[in-house]
């Protein structure tokens, strides 16, 4: 169902899955074009956690999808503001978040965070400078950035997590599963098997949080 | 006689062009040193190059450097693999 939050810039859509009651896992997308890459996996993922009896939202952030925010007007204070808001809509809310999408839920009150293949700030930028330098230094991928956000993300980790990685990934992580990456797919696709996975291992992880 | 390591590299880049222009195992696996990549696969345009380096950096912990980047790294499989393990391998 299509609800919304409401957020001290505005009122945003959110997408809610599974049933009405219990804690709810509040799902972040990556920024940018990342973000286009990775919906339908991550709805996959709600809805598997939903047939498992757990909760799910998915809020558009200020400045992303059905926003009324213009992208070149987002801010990372306004995109984690607005990840925060939507929390307090729920009594006990766990943040899932994949890649730059664990740069957005550093403010708000949950219960637990889980991040899958997190990204630091100052790496996403440097991929953005990439795209920029593949287009004439004009725009990002057809974006149109605000400096306000290339700044802040300059500086911005992460908070700590539960955090999953794939396999051959050097970096530390508390699960290593196999996979590919989706958001890097030149053509935006999915990975049913892979969300049954993350669906199972996140309802666990919720479950023994609240146990 | 190729470097130690060269393999490993080679495999790397394999996994990179797979997973990042979604071709199929079968396909990735036929690559040899003179597929022609950029300009050949009609996957790999210029926002797809972004994300193939990247993740080449990634997965082999290496830096690329943008004015590193030309016509002829891209040129063909072999060509990228060299240039990888050139990074990865000194």
């Amino acid at each position: 169902m299509i609800d919304h939050y409401d957020w001290a810039g505005g009122r945003e859509a959110m997408l809610r899955f599974g049933p009405a009651t219990g804690p709810v896992v509040v799902a972040a997308l990556p920024l940018f074009e990342e973000a286009n890459r990775t919906r339908a996996f991550i709805v996959t993922i709600l809805r598997a956690l939903a047939e498992r009896g757990i909760a799910g939202a998915l809020p558009d952030l200020p400045g992303q999808g059905e926003s009324l925010l213009q992208t070149h007007a987002a801010t990372l204070a306004g995109l984690r503001a607005g990840f925060t808001a939507a929390c307090t809509r729920f009594d006990t809310a766990y943040a899932f978040a994949v890649r730059s999408g664990a740069l957005l839920d550093t403010r708000a009150e949950v219960a637990g965070r889980c991040h899958l293949v997190p990204t630091t700030g100052a790496e996403l930028a440097r991929e953005l400078g990439r795209l920029r330098g593949l287009h004439d230094g004009n725009n990002y991928a057809g974006n149109l950035l605000s400096p306000t956000l290339l700044a802040e993300l300059e500086q911005a980790v992460p908070a700590a997590a539960r955090t999953i990685r794939f396999e051959g990934d050097a970096r530390a992580a508390d699960l290593k599963l196999r996979g590919a990456p989706l958001w890097r797919r030149a053509e935006p696709d999915n990975d049913p098997a892979l969300a049954t996975l993350l669906a199972d291992d996140i309802g666990a992880w919720v479950r023994a949080c609240e146990a | 006689m190729q470097r130690e390591g060269f393999a490993e590299v080679e495999e790397a880049v394999r996994g990179v062009l797979r997973d990042v222009l979604g071709l199929s195992a079968e396909r990735a696996a036929a690559f040899h040193e003179d597929t022609p990549l950029f300009g050949a696969l009609p996957e790999l345009d210029s926002l797809a190059v972004a994300g193939v380096l990247t993740e080449i950096e990634d997965r082999l912990g290496i830096l690329i450097e943008d004015d590193e980047v030309d016509g002829e790294m891209l040129e063909s499989f072999g060509a990228l693999t060299r240039f990888a393990a050139d990074k990865a391998l000194g």
